[in-house]
């Protein structure tokens, strides 16, 4: 299988039987795929369970796709899709500060044994901080940020998904960064004023 | 994720750049941590789709033979019980229109003499009571009848929303 070879030709080699193309495709969309359910549910595993049924999901509707349209644009829908759905029937706490830490993001949080720079120990404050307030602006503004910032879509990319005018979206975008910064000023990290 | 992107970022928000905040907001989201999936996922995935590929295609493959079967069965029955079958149905339907078609056409004839004898009463009622007088009384009626009743909606309406006048 080559390696340049683009979403919708894998797609369209996987609908013909390829394996390899398959697997090509969910290679390059796992960590997308579970790291965009994971902002709504906060549960890695469970992120994970509802990237597999996404996962099965596109594979039984391939046919369907048009190569026309991006594919990570016809992916994320399916994905937002399931996700809705498990969403309304299951209804999830927002996680806390200290959740997140529990929950695995060494990475991000601090670790407080270590006698780490007091800079390189703000920095990965500042990160759990961000993704905590992430989880509590309005489901709808976070999945426009998810999107655009986390996944890099373009606006009109993001209006397809959502199934909205490309305004909205642009507005959404700018209350959710407003409201982040609200949320993080409020929290203590604006020095600016 | 460094503390004076978070500064540039929210200068600019603050200043109201919008291309300004959303180029230092994506510089500063790049930071934010990312879950990894399990080193099986991409496996499960591939494995879980070709599981269903391979049910799938055992479905139709049952669900063609399933259809020919019923197919060769149903020609075959018909094929074995034509004569018979046909012999039935030709015998079935003497006998029923022997019977009742007589029994349609005296019912049929007896309504459409009720029916017209009906409309001649009618039509002779009707000359002898409608003029041009009348008709237009009637008509006002009906106008007045319909104006009270949208009149009736909306007082209804206006009730519905809280602000009827008692």
């Amino acid at each position: 299988m080559a390696q340049t070879a683009s979403d919708a030709e894998l797609a369209r080699d996987a609908l013909a039987g390829s394996e390899a193309a398959y697997r090509e495709l969910v290679t390059r969309y796992a960590s997308p795929a579970v790291n965009f359910i994971y902002r709504f549910t906060r549960d890695r595993a469970l992120a994970e369970d509802l990237a597999q049924e996404g996962f099965l999901r596109v594979y039984q509707r391939l046919k369907t796709y048009d190569p026309e349209r991006k594919f990570s644009s016809w992916f994320f829908q399916v994905l937002r899709n399931i996700t809705i759905d498990y969403l309304r029937v299951n209804r999830l706490p927002t996680s806390s500060l200290d959740e997140l830490e529990e929950e695995g993001h060494r990475g991000a949080a601090v670790d407080r044994e270590s006698a780490s720079p007091e800079q390189a120990a703000g920095q990965s404050e500042l990160a759990v901080a961000m993704s905590a307030a992430l989880a509590k602006i309005r489901p709808e503004y976070r999945e426009v940020v998810v999107l655009r910032y986390q996944e890099g879509l373009t606006q009109p990319e993001i209006a397809e998904i959502l199934g909205m005018p490309s305004g909205t979206v642009k507005t959404y975008l700018h209350r959710a960064r407003k409201e982040l910064a609200e949320i993080l000023s409020e929290a203590g990290w604006n020095t600016n004023v | 994720m460094d503390r004076k992107q978070l500064e540039r970022w929210l200068a600019e928000e603050a200043s109201g750049h919008d291309e300004g905040a959303d180029a230092a907001f994506a510089h500063l989201f790049s930071a934010v941590p990312k879950v990894e999936p399990n080193p099986a996922f991409v496996e499960q995935a591939v494995s879980a789709a070709w599981r269903w590929r391979v049910r799938r295609r055992r479905l139709v493959v049952c669900a063609w033979a399933a259809t020919i079967l019923l197919v060769a069965v149903g020609v075959g029955m018909a094929l074995l019980g034509a004569p018979r079958i046909a012999t039935s149905v030709i015998k079935g339907f003497a006998f029923v229109s022997g019977r009742a078609v007589p029994w349609l056409v005296a019912y049929t004839t007896v309504a459409m003499s009720w029916w017209w004898t009906l409309g001649h009463v009618g039509s002779v009622i009707a000359s002898a009571l409608m003029t041009p007088g009348r008709a237009s009384a009637l008509v006002g009626v009906e106008l007045v009848g319909l104006l009270a009743f949208y009149a009736l909606q909306r007082m209804a309406g206006a009730e519905r929303f809280g602000d009827a006048q008692v």
